[in-house]
């Protein structure tokens, strides 16, 4: 499966535009992970615990919207686009969506 | 009183030391920016929707030895802290207005590694360009509840493909558009 957060793959030409495919999830780390982060206010930082876990939810939200483009019959998604938003303290949303496409070589 | 001063005694140490590590790493951190920024002068960075300087597909395929040739999605995350001495200027600034400079390099950090990451991924797979490099920023847990702490969170993701060496993008090589290194 082809990704790319353009609207166009250099060397493919779109075939089928199928439309929207979308990805959503909501995560929480666990309260250590928190505590953690309040101690790395000490001396700043990355926060590794929380990198982890916007990396953890772009992940499925992304393989949400995968699934999704093979259910059509795609073989690519392009146009990707990310947005998060906070629910609650340490949970993030992450909401990934894109245009399902089939593409073929040949420019 | 007793408990405030036996209080400072403690943990006014204990931030002086938290205070002065921060500082070093972060400007560590700023060096090690400015180091990878100048090791990879030559990966072409650009936030435009086209592939400027993309080597085709078919070019790729009949000569030029490179890794990967269908472009693909990059994204990396980065979440940066906040410290004590950063909160306490903050709340200064707050009351008198004006730029919140401690933030301001946080979330520079913050960015700046993102982009980094993506300049890395993208290597590590085998490109020597990105492309629609957006860089937004991420939300975890509630900044707006009384006593969060404030951090810096982002999401950058872009475009990896393959573009001409330096040498042949022409004119408009020498302008290199490079989001990432303008501060």
């Amino acid at each position: 499966m082809i990704v790319t957060n353009t609207e166009t793959v250099p060397g493919y030409r779109v075939q089928r535009v199928l439309g929207l495919v979308q990805g959503n999830t909501v995560r929480a780390k666990h309260l250590g992970r928190d505590i953690a982060a309040g101690f790395k206010n000490l001396v700043g930082g990355e926060l590794k615990g929380y990198t982890e876990l916007l990396t953890e939810s772009r992940r499925e939200a992304m393989q949400r919207m995968l699934a999704q483009a093979q259910q059509l019959g795609a073989n690519a998604v392009v146009n990707v686009r990310f947005s998060t938003s906070s629910i609650t303290a340490g949970a993030s949303e992450l909401y990934a969506y894109g245009t399902a496409v089939v593409v073929s070589e040949g420019a | 009183m007793q408990f405030l001063v036996a209080l400072l005694l403690f943990l006014g140490p204990l931030i002086v030391f938290g205070v002065l590590i921060g500082r070093t790493l972060e400007s560590r951190h700023f060096r090690r920016l400015e180091q990878h920024a100048q090791a990879n002068a030559d990966f072409f960075v650009t936030q435009l929707k086209s592939f400027p300087y993309a080597i085709s597909a078919d070019a790729a395929k009949s000569g030029a030895p490179i890794g990967a040739v269908t472009p693909t999605l990059v994204c990396t995350e980065v979440v940066i802290a906040s410290d004590y001495l950063k909160n306490f200027f903050a709340s200064w600034r707050n009351f008198f207005g004006g730029e919140v400079r401690s933030y301001s390099r946080m979330t520079d950090r913050a960015k700046r590694e993102a982009v980094a990451r993506l300049i890395d991924q993208a290597k590590a797979l085998g490109f020597n360009a990105i492309c629609n490099v957006r860089v937004e920023t991420a939300e975890i847990g509630d900044r707006r509840k009384k006593g969060a702490q404030a951090m810096a969170s982002c999401l950058a993701y872009a475009t990896a493909y393959h573009c001409v060496e330096a040498s042949g993008r022409g004119a408009m090589g020498g302008l290199t558009p490079d989001v990432a290194w303008n501060g």
